[in-house]
């Protein structure tokens, strides 16, 4: 297994003029289960072919513990791949796919066999090796697709949105799996995905990007928590966080000023002070705001019920907030509390939850 | 708008009966959700309440007017597809201010009047900026919410909605969902939608049908879906993960009555249980085997044992969510099952610890096996 670092990668594509990579730099550490994030057209994919050997780098360089692989081939990189398709030999056994990157290096019978029974225990597959592809559900045949990419111990698992047209269900069990799998075998996994909760359930760490650039890289609590900038907050996280209009009025303060009266609510954190007076917008999760009938001592904002979303686990409330900017706000609450369209409730959250952004970026520096 | 009433419908193609004994009711400005798995046969039943499709036995009333004869353009009713089906040549503006023309409505408007409409919902689906382009020169996202938009400019007796938002990114389907559910309550409009996303019926819907294989399985509000699912099927298809099914076997012991998983798990089954257990129970090589299913967040887990109903397994996996954690378990026979938690105790759970685990059973139920677990 190894650490990758990538370093200041470019991937320009010169028909068309293209630049879908830009100045790439981050590292993967040994062992880490790495998810790149972003929507379609952020030079995800292109980062994991340019990883995988089947995209010439551009300019910049990519390192596997140190050694530099630029112009090694797929093959010599020794990187297991798995794609949405899984690919399979449909003429062959369950047993055989699976053996198949080990009979093309010649290892002997033995050897064959003994991988294959302890990789097929890892991915519950025993009672299948017998059997055809083409006679197995979609879950099952990903398994196989997978434990063939993992037999030869790769440097390197690539992972590009193996599961996302999978069911619910299928899903569930897949991401257990996969997450399992990276433990037990040690592996060092870069996973690519346009999914934010496929990501945020399966990585030690993101990486998100967008327009080819990274945006940040961070553990999902530092994503979710501090995000870097305006787009970052949007894109993990569902519902997506909330942002409404507001002006700083001091150190501490940022104020709604609606027909009914002025809504005041602390932040937490260091502001530039020059932006006390100035209109900035005020972000704040769903899943982070409680909903109470009452006003709360500080930090309140009154809202009417518009549009209430039954999710099964929990329900989303979408409420318009009496401010002068005609603002929504969604929330997250308990699906067991009842909850009328038209009703007037009031919406908290604590300080350490409020973030600000002027324009794209964050105004709050906070210590974490 | 009209209330939609169905009675005894079944779809026949050749010999292939697809849609078999449907009724249900869609009160007048009611949001109902036709919702199931590929091929259950909801667009057939949309189709066939359109009028592009015959309906082979039974009866459709439109206000207890029989409509089965009634060609569609007769039944004034106001479609959007999947497929985005807009005219290649008119530019967004006239595709979806077409309806508001059609001589058969006589609505006459005038240009003024026409313009608002258009652009009232134009703006309401956030495509008020691309009433001047060309369908070609729009994304998938685009074109879908354009068709929306072409269906809702209209008041019909009934929207018939089939997929409306399938094509559209997390983003956006999220926040067109709203949108949907906000204009059905402003217009009071009789919607039917059709969708296989549990989610969009949950969210939207006053009422979901679901449907399995051409029948109707279950009927209710979302609430009674998600929370009393009338058999294994209607609770593998809702909830991210769907509802937990394990099969086991029925054993009686000094009076009390004890489902038993796998070789090493055994519970005890509360009194209030027995009368469905025993119902749903069936012989399967002389043991009694029934199926038990329960939600991820109906499970309890602690570090400590809670009562004399819990067990101890070792965690296969922790995978994080926005604000809770789905731990997996793994069991002998090649089941993988999944509970909730919003503790933080249960962040610091790590594959192999041993947990303790108890099943509320308030929240367990039994079915029969009508499904394969594979």
């Amino acid at each position: 297994m190894s650490r990758v670092d990538i370093d200041q990668v470019w991937k320009i594509y010169p028909r068309g003029n293209v630049c879908a990579v830009k100045d790439l730099t981050f590292t993967v550490n040994d062992k880490e289960f790495l998810a790149i994030l972003g929507p379609s057209g952020c030079g995800k994919s292109s980062t994991l072919r340019m990883l995988a050997g089947l995209e010439e780098i551009s300019r910049g360089e990519i390192r596997f513990d140190g050694e530099v692989v630029n112009n090694l081939g797929p093959a010599e990189r020794n990187v297991a791949l798995a794609f949405e398709s899984y690919a399979l030999y449909h003429r062959l056994t369950v047993y055989e796919n699976i053996a198949f990157p080990l009979r093309a290096r010649g290892t002997n019978q033995d050897e064959v066999h003994k991988k294959v029974s302890e990789i097929a225990d890892l991915f519950n597959l025993t009672h299948l090796l017998e059997k055809y592809p083409s006679s197995l559900a979609g879950g099952q045949q990903q398994r196989v697709s997978l434990a063939r990419a993992l037999i030869r111990q790769p440097r390197l698992t690539l992972l590009d949105e193996p599961i996302s047209h999978m069911d619910q269900r299928v899903r569930a069990e897949m991401r257990a799996m996969i997450r399992y799998i990276h433990n037990e075998m040690g592996n060092t996994t870069v996973y690519v995905t346009h999914d934010q909760a496929e990501a945020v359930a399966l990585c030690d760490r993101m990486a998100i990007m967008n327009y080819g650039e990274l945006q940040q890289i961070g553990t999902v609590s530092e994503i979710w928590n501090s995000p870097a900038n305006k787009f970052v907050a949007y894109f993990v996280g569902e519902p997506a966080m909330n942002f409404i209009q507001a002006v700083i009025e001091d150190g501490e303060t940022v104020v709604f000023p609606g027909p009914d009266g002025r809504w005041v609510v602390k932040f937490e954190g260091e502001i530039n002070p020059s932006f006390i007076g100035s209109e900035i917008t005020v972000g704040v999760r769903p899943q982070q705001l409680q909903v109470f009938r009452e006003q709360p001592e500080e930090n309140g904002v009154p809202g009417t019920v518009r549009v209430i979303e039954f999710q099964g686990e929990a329900t989303v409330l979408t409420l318009d907030l009496g401010d002068n900017a005609k603002s929504e706000a969604k929330v997250v609450v308990e699906a067991t509390e009842r909850y009328d369209v038209g009703e007037k409730l009031w919406l908290y959250a604590s300080p350490e939850h409020i973030h600000l952004f002027d324009g794209d970026l964050p105004v709050l520096r906070r210590n974490a | 708008m009209a209330e939609v009433r169905l009675e005894n419908v079944s779809k026949l193609f050749g010999r292939k009966r697809v849609i078999s004994d449907v009724s249900f009711t869609c009160r007048e400005g009611e949001f109902l959700t036709i919702f199931g798995p590929t091929g259950a046969g909801k667009s057939t039943i949309l189709k066939m309440i359109a009028g592009i499709e015959t309906v082979s036995e039974g009866k459709i009333y439109f206000n207890e007017k029989v409509v089965n004869d009634l060609p569609p353009q007769e039944r004034n009713v106001s479609m959007a597809f999947e497929s985005y089906n807009l005219y290649p040549h008119m530019s967004v503006y006239e595709n979806i201010a077409f309806p508001l023309r059609a001589p058969r409505w006589g609505l006459k408007l005038s240009k003024e009047e026409e313009r608002k409409k258009v652009c009232e919902i134009a703006e309401f689906l956030g495509i008020d900026q691309l009433l001047e382009r060309l369908p070609q020169h729009l994304s998938g996202g685009q074109k879908q919410r354009v068709s929306l938009g072409r269906a809702l400019v209209r008041q019909p007796e009934v929207f018939l909605l089939d997929e409306p938002i399938a094509h559209l990114d997390a983003r956006l389907k999220f926040s067109t969902q709203t949108l949907l559910k906000e204009f059905a309550k402003n217009y009071r409009s009789t919607i039917i939608y059709v969708t296989h996303d549990y989610r969009e019926a949950l969210a939207l819907s006053d009422r979901v049908i679901l449907l399995r294989r051409g029948r109707v399985e279950q009927e209710g509000t979302p609430k009674e879906v998600y929370y009393t699912p009338v058999s294994d099927f209607a609770g593998r298809m809702v909830g991210d993960p769907p509802m937990n099914l394990l099969d086991g076997e029925v054993q009686e012991r000094d009076g009390e009555v004890f489902f038993k998983i796998g070789d090493s798990l055994s519970i005890k089954v509360r009194n209030e249980l027995i009368p469905s257990l025993k119902a749903a129970m069936r012989d399967e090589d002389g043991k009694k085997i029934v199926r038990m299913g329960i939600r991820c967040e109906h499970i309890k887990m602690s570090r400590e044992k809670m009562s004399e109903d819990s067990f101890q397994l070792p965690v296969y996996a922790v995978v994080s969510e926005a604000q809770s954690i789905l731990v997996s378990f793994h069991l002998d026979n090649d089941v993988i099952f999944h509970a909730r938690s919003m503790q933080q105790a249960v962040y610091d759970y790590n594959v192999h610890d041993k947990i303790w685990l108890e099943f509320d059973q308030n929240h367990m139920f039994f079915f029969p096996k009508t499904i394969e677990l594979t």
